[in-house]
């Protein structure tokens, strides 16, 4: 009998049970609103009409249901996000090992990474598209503008968080700068660049999603706003909502597994 | 010189070094001042040390807190420049032999890196002289039963004891035939058991391999169970009270501790210290 | 000797954190009015004009541009500080009821993966029969996406000043028969106080970015990071970077008066 207690207590259950939770006030809310609003489904529809309309096979434009729609575009507004990551992440590190090499470096960039922060970079998405005229530059360019911040000041308080004493040894064998960064500072920060990683994947999404709303050329964020003005059923938005919120935790938890891989060597429990 | 093989090449690296004398480290009039922080007097963290120690001595710097006995240690391992004096190692600077990776350094905290296998710990310092695989792998187990960890070596440092951990700070230390070892409160973290234990192996390392050993403790006993000396320091400005010779015989057991020489000799070098 | 070398360098050494990115600054800014930084950028003085053009146009309209600011400010803060304290409520539960707490948080930072892009559509709906004025509506939409954001954080870390407690720090109290109320307010408040400037250090930018974003999707025209959008895509670019400009203003000095608070409040810790 304890033993059945104990796993109904255990920690997936608990979590099982804040989503129970969610849910039931999720359709308390929606029965609500289908006595009140003449359109629910616009503002909250219940959940099993979500899951309905994921699998019917009407067609909401030309050729597509509303779950091909979402699924295809979900392909594109990915792989912007993706090279826009790849990029930031690939700046963001360079950026860091650069600030730790040479001080005058860190002195000049570190206060304006600080303002990059203070910078509502999202809110600048439609200036950047302006600029550089071309959607696609632009969303990489957000994208990698998001990513590289997170990276950066990880990584570079990763490379600073090394014991006096790990350097010391290091000097007290006479090693090589490379030799520095190869086999100290690189492995040590990597905990570090990871929690970066976390912060930064599901915010490349975002950013990706964000740019598509502000003008056509495909997309999960130009589907979202085009069915949010009901230029297709409203369906496609709360599919798009859902299927948003899942890639973004999926992302965190893609970066933890590869760090899994990389790092075996973290404490059970950190 | 001849020309020497590709495989004599690497092991040149450990020849020892020419020593006309006898004697391993000699300082002079060794004076290290530390600036104020807010800017007021320097404070005189070392004051007029003079003191020799000859090759194969296993020397133990003994003292309370503050009385310089780590700045010291730091000093000739060239991690902190000396203010004015005078310390030549084999008639080099202590620059000079860091740069020939001549010291062996343990530290009171193992500094063993969490993201390295046992084993690739005590590799590290090979990896950095550019030793070749086989021969790393040689040493690495050579060290590890010197010490004791055979089978540990496919483990990460935090599925280790302290104790354990220790011990491998020691042997990758010893992994490249340092001539001098330089330790600085190795066992203070470690319980009485453990720390005994240590000892008698130590001991046995030291007289296996001959190298010069200075050891820096605040543990008299210690001290006095492993020194061939004790130099005696005490604090505000650190300077050297006295220079006690232990001329208990060797090999040292669990049994010498109890003897009257050594109570005597711990006695001798704790009347030693000066205003505390 | 040693002692006044040593001294000098530090006063260099302040000296050049100041003065390197002071120097950098200016260096940018002078690209920027010479048009050399357009060369390198590819763009034209219509998307990118010139500093001097967009202060002045700042000058002219600050009547206008102070209207919209305070629209941002209240959106922002308020749902900086209702996001904050619900934020640290929860965390004040979950350490209340562990079990249920580990579990309930980790759907919390859930939420932080989910793009705001599909919140604040969802937030409009919902509140869309709040009141008959559209701007408070909006108001009030805006403040909960911003509250969202804002909570996520604080809990998160809410939960770790109240419950990471320095070994035998709990005990000791124990020890003095203290009761789980005086355990409370005399241990787990003032250990969580670094932690809340964490949570505010993430919030307080995010807080503005959300405003402003959230201000996109808002039904009434107003607010900063509207009036980007909006004179972006009347090709008014220079207004538009006035409030760019105005944006990251609002960013940077808020940030500062968050570290300045945390100077005075975290002052003689560590």
């Amino acid at each position: 009998m304890g033993k059945i207690k104990k796993a109904l207590l255990s920690k997936q259950m608990v979590i099982a049970y804040w989503v129970l939770g969610l849910v039931v006030i999720w359709e308390i809310l929606a029965v609500i609103i289908e006595h009140t609003k003449r359109t629910p489904e616009n503002v909250l529809p219940h959940l099993h009409q979500i899951a309905q309309s994921i699998f019917s096979k009407d067609l909401v434009n030309m050729d597509q249901t509303a779950l091909q729609i979402v699924l295809s575009n979900t392909g594109i507004t990915l792989q912007r996000a993706g090279i826009g990551f790849l990029i930031g992440i690939a700046v963001g590190y360079l950026l860091a090992l650069i600030m730790n090499m040479f001080s005058w470096a860190e002195k000049v960039v570190f206060p304006y990474l600080m303002i990059i922060q203070m910078i509502p970079i999202l809110g600048m998405a439609p200036i950047v598209l302006a600029m550089t005229k071309d959607i696609n530059k632009s969303r990489i360019v957000i994208a990698a503008l998001l990513t590289f911040y997170p990276v950066a000041t990880n990584t570079l308080a990763g490379f600073k968080s090394v014991m006096k004493e790990k350097h010391e040894l290091m000097y007290s064998m006479a090693a090589k700068k490379s030799d520095v960064y190869k086999k100290l500072l690189i492995p040590a920060s990597m905990p570090y660049f990871f929690t970066g990683l976390k912060i930064s994947a599901p915010m490349a999404i975002t950013a990706s999603i964000l740019v598509d709303t502000l003008q056509g050329g495909g997309g999960l964020g130009c589907m979202l706003s085009q069915s949010l003005k009901h230029a297709m059923t409203i369906y496609v938005f709360w599919q798009i909502v859902f299927l948003s919120a899942i890639i973004g935790i999926a992302s965190y938890y893609l970066m933890s597994v590869i760090e899994k891989l990389i790092s075996p060597y973290k404490k059970v429990g950190r | 010189m001849a020309a020497a093989t590709s495989i004599t090449k690497e092991y040149q690296k450990f020849t020892p070094m020419e020593n006309e004398t006898d004697t391993e480290i000699k300082i002079e009039d060794l004076w290290v001042k530390f600036p104020d922080k807010n800017g007021g007097e320097p404070v005189t963290a070392l004051q007029n040390i003079n003191m020799d120690i000859k090759q194969g001595e296993f020397v133990s710097l003994v003292g309370p807190s503050g009385c310089g006995k780590t700045t010291l240690l730091r000093t000739i391992a060239d991690l902190q420049p000396p203010s004015t004096g005078n310390i030549s190692v084999r008639g080099k600077t202590p620059r000079e032999i860091r740069l020939q990776k001549k010291y062996g350094i343990v530290f009171q905290n193992p500094v063993l890196y969490e993201w390295r296998t046992v084993r690739r710990n005590v590799c590290m310092p090979m990896e950095l002289m550019g030793l070749p695989k086989k021969y790393r792998t040689a040493r690495v187990t050579e060290m590890l039963e010197m010490v004791g960890l055979y089978n540990f070596g496919k483990l990460y440092p935090h599925e280790l004891s302290g104790g354990m951990q220790q011990r491998v700070g020691i042997a990758r230390a010893l992994a490249i035939k340092p001539e001098i070892l330089l330790m600085d409160e190795p066992f203070s973290a470690l319980d009485e058991f453990t720390k005994e234990k240590l000892h008698e192996d130590l001991q046995t390392i030291w007289s296996k391999t001959n190298k010069t050993i200075l050891f820096v403790t605040h543990n008299i006993q210690e001290a006095v169970f492993l020194s061939d000396r004790v130099i005696v320091m005490s604090p505000h400005p650190g300077r050297i009270s006295a220079i006690v010779d232990i001329d208990l015989p060797r090999p040292r057991t669990l049994a010498t501790r109890d003897t009257t020489e050594f109570n005597a000799l711990v006695s001798k070098v704790r009347n030693s210290f000066e205003g505390v | 000797m040693e002692i006044e070398k040593l001294q000098d360098r530090t006063n260099v050494e302040k000296l050049t954190t100041v003065l390197y990115p002071v120097l950098f600054g200016i260096f940018i800014a002078v690209l920027w009015q010479t048009q050399i930084l357009h060369k390198i950028l590819g763009t034209d003085t219509f998307t990118l004009p010139l500093p001097g053009r967009i202060i002045s146009i700042i000058g002219d309209n600050h009547a206008t541009i102070l209207k919209n600011v305070g629209a941002t400010l209240i959106v922002a803060l308020g749902g900086l500080t209702a996001g904050s304290l619900f934020g640290y409520l929860l965390g004040i539960i979950s350490t209340a009821f562990p079990k249920w707490g580990a579990g309930g948080l980790t759907v919390v930072s859930a939420f932080n993966a989910v793009p705001i892009i599909a919140i604040a559509p969802i937030l409009n709906n919902l509140t869309k029969d709040f009141s008959k004025d559209a701007n408070t509506r909006s108001m009030l939409a805006k403040m909960l996406v911003v509250m969202i954001t804002c909570t996520v954080a604080m809990s998160i870390n809410a939960y770790r000043g109240l419950t990471e407690l320095k070994p035998f720090s709990l005990d000791l109290m124990q020890s003095f028969a203290a009761s789980k109320l005086e355990i409370f307010f005399k241990l787990r408040v003032p250990n969580s106080v670094p932690y809340i400037f964490t949570a505010l250090r993430v919030s307080v930018p995010a807080c503005v970015i959300s405003a402003l974003v959230s201000e996109y999707f808002a039904e009434y025209i107003i607010g900063v990071g509207r009036q980007i959008r909006e004179n972006i895509v009347l090709a008014q670019y220079a207004t538009a970077w006035a409030y760019i400009f105005v944006a990251c203003a609002i960013g940077i000095i808020m940030y500062l008066i968050l570290l300045t608070l945390e100077g005075i409040l975290l002052k003689g810790r560590r």
